[in-house]
């Protein structure tokens, strides 16, 4: 081989991989990162969209927002909503998984009960949104089951009191999303050599122990991952929320991204609408960041 | 340290299979007992059952003159070596060694004297604080007989515990099992597939087929006085030679070639002249067979054969050979794989024989060393 003909052999096994991902980066770059640059973009003008020659706005539209009580409103909404789901998502997901995973149960109700707790997963977030509407409407099932308990003494509004509905909202969203969790963590129940049960029976571990020095530390990374992106794509809601309680009455369901849409497609105001989604980006970019991290320590 | 006596044990499974069939074995205390199978029987079963992870269908277990059938594992007061060693890959050396001891709520400097103890024993000071997933396969075979010496049990179980290891560290971990039983002094029930552990290792050796008891001895009575041409088969690499033949007078007649028998024979086994005229299978270890042409074979009768191939292991020669004989199967599905297409005979030869491949030979028999089995029932005559 010539030395010409090696160094363009040299240039072709270098450049070679940067043309197979040229597809998928073109498609990234056109699709996330143009319009989250022009979003970054917007934040710092001002009237945005609606101007041909927008001026900059320096730091205007960020003070303004976080000048607003409805922003933190939202802020705290929204962590309170996403944080008690990924607990709960866990909890129930574990509880479950762990259920599935037992050779107690007869196989023929554990596959009812497979398909049973999996169904959440079916509906999309409208589905969702509605069924739970009609369910804790005032004359629903749920208030007539719970006043025939005694547990309430008369019909709660739960989307429309400012008492409730934040609970409510959270109450739907858990029901929606531990499937995912069940899943995972069955799957890595799944893969716990049954040998560290039967080495641990014979040293005397009790059920609760072997949860505790053997289950949970082995589900350990599956847990950790999947909360963490659970806790990314929480924050992010909006379906449900929109559809349910519209982020009523009186903000008391207003979250990040409902506030986000508001000041966007009521207020018209892009430029706010632009900082809020900016906001937004951060935390999930540090929750991603971390998440990313995480893998990599792995 | 006690002793374990299994009485009528069974063991069946729903689809009516009977993995262990009127199991009876007293393994006396302090004793290494190996329990011995073709690979593929499901041979880990009576350990478990032992250890209480299977429950027992019939039959009655002691362990230290307890029943234990009913017991839950912890409180049978044995500890287990699995095959997969079973370590938890969260924790350190340490903690896995000392797992037993914090379920039992021990304070943490018993715990740590105790583990510093053994870890001396086992060589695994240094690696207290690493994780299993940093050591190499003989280390983690120690931390795992760690785990099991720090309860300081009755019995042990080891389910075929070097199966995982490579060759040569088997080799050297099965000298360092045998020596720290015998300084422990702990009654020990070893299961494993490979008959070279099983000879090497244990103080008796119990084979089983099809959950059957077949013999419990001595390794050196098991190679010499196998009560079955299945033990016959089983133990001893290669295996031996099994073929059909029909006792005439005092010659084995098959085919083409006639072994003349010594009078010995008949006297060491008064039953055997009552197959005279009639078949019998008779067994011949491939290291008493001998090249005709060496000053080893000379003193001994030959029969033709025919060379197929060899296999050169420079202390020895593994020959494989076509006899005018039908080989006798002995029931061990691993003794088919000594045996190629055409050879239906394994010899070993020294390495200063010359014999080659396609070769017509003489073959030498030491006729003093054949072993005689019932064509019917395959028993010992």
């Amino acid at each position: 081989m010539t030395p010409q003909k090696r160094s363009h052999h040299r240039l072709k096994r270098a450049v070679a991989p940067y043309l197979y991902l040229s597809p998928s980066l073109l498609i990234i770059g056109l699709l996330m990162l143009l319009p989250m640059v022009t979003v970054i973009a917007y934040s710092f003008q001002n009237s945005a969209v609606l101007r041909r020659d927008p001026s900059f706005a320096g730091l205007k539209h960020y003070q303004a927002i976080f000048a607003d009580p409805v922003f933190w409103a939202s802020l705290w909404h929204t962590l309170y909503f996403t944080c008690m789901s990924v607990v709960f998502h866990m909890t129930i997901g574990m509880v479950f998984a762990l259920m599935l995973n037992s050779d107690r149960i007869n196989p023929t109700l554990r596959n009812i009960l497979r398909v049973l707790y999996i169904l959440p997963w079916l509906f999309t977030a409208v589905i969702i949104a509605v069924i739970w509407r009609l369910l804790l409407e005032p004359n629903g099932v749920v208030n007539s089951i719970l006043m025939q308990m005694g547990i309430i003494g008369s019909k709660v509004e739960w989307f429309s009191s400012p008492e409730t509905a934040l609970h409510a909202v959270t109450f739907a969203n858990i029901w929606a999303g531990y499937p995912l969790f069940m899943v995972s963590l069955l799957a890595g129940l799944q893969g716990i050599p049954k040998d560290f049960y039967e080495a641990a029976d014979i040293d005397g571990a009790k059920a609760y122990q072997k949860l505790i020095f053997i289950t949970i530390p082995q589900l350990m990374p599956i847990i950790i991952s999947i909360s963490l992106l659970d806790f990314i794509w929480t924050m992010q809601v909006f379906p449900l929320i929109w559809i349910t309680t519209g982020g009523g009455p009186i903000y008391s369901t207003e979250v990040l991204s409902t506030y986000t849409y508001k000041l966007a497609f009521s207020s018209y105001n892009l430029s706010q609408a632009s900082a809020s989604a900016v906001v937004i980006l951060l935390i999930s970019l540090g929750l991603t960041l971390f998440y990313i991290r995480y893998q990599k320590a792995r | 340290m006690a002793e374990v006596i299994l009485e009528n044990i069974c063991k069946t499974y729903g689809n009516n299979f009977h993995a262990i069939d009127q199991l009876n074995l007293s393994v006396e205390d302090g004793e290494f007992l190996i329990l011995v199978k073709p690979s593929g029987c499901g041979k880990s079963t009576a350990l478990r059952m032992i250890a209480g992870l299977e429950d027992v269908t019939s039959g009655s277990l002691r362990i230290g003159g307890v029943d234990v059938v009913d017991m839950p594992p912890k409180d049978r007061d044995i500890a287990m070596v699995f095959q997969s060693y079973a370590l938890y890959p969260h924790m350190t050396v340490f903690e896995n060694i000392a797992f037993s001891m914090r379920l039992a709520g021990k304070p943490k400097a018993e715990r740590k004297k105790r583990v510093d103890e053994i870890a001396k024993t086992l060589q695994l000071t240094s690696l207290l604080d690493s994780k299993p997933a940093n050591l190499s396969g003989g280390q983690r075979q120690r931390v795992a007989m760690g785990r099991a010496m720090v309860r300081e049990p009755a019995a042990f179980l080891m389910d075929e515990p070097l199966s995982n290891l490579d060759a040569k560290l088997r080799v050297q971990m099965r000298a360092e099992i045998t020596s720290l039983q015998k300084q422990l002094g702990v009654t020990t029930i070893y299961v494993t597939h490979d008959q070279t552990e099983a000879m090497t290792m244990g103080d008796r050796v119990a084979v089983l087929k099809g959950g059957v008891l077949q013999q419990v001895d001595t390794p050196k009575r098991l190679y010499e006085s196998p009560v079955n041409a299945f033990v016959a088969g089983f133990i001893g690499s290669p295996s031996m030679n099994l073929f059909e033949a029909t006792l005439t007078g005092d010659e084995l007649m098959s085919g083409t070639f006639a072994i003349r028998l010594q009078d010995a024979a008949f006297v060491r086994r008064p039953s055997l002249r009552t197959y005279a005229g009639r078949k019998v299978v008779f067994g011949i270890r491939p290291e008493d067979l001998y090249d005709s042409s060496l000053e080893s074979g000379r003193k001994y009768q030959t029969i033709p054969a025919k060379v197929t191939s060899i296999e050169e292991l420079g202390s020895e020669h593994i020959v494989h050979l076509s006899i005018d004989a039908v080989r006798v199967d002995s029931g061990d599905p691993d003794a088919v794989q000594d045996f190629g297409m055409t050879s239906n005979a394994v010899a070993k030869f020294e390495p200063v024989s010359t014999v080659l491949p396609g070769s017509e030979i003489r073959l030498a028999v030491d006729d003093a060393k054949l072993h005689f089995f019932d064509p019917e029932t395959h028993l010992a005559i």
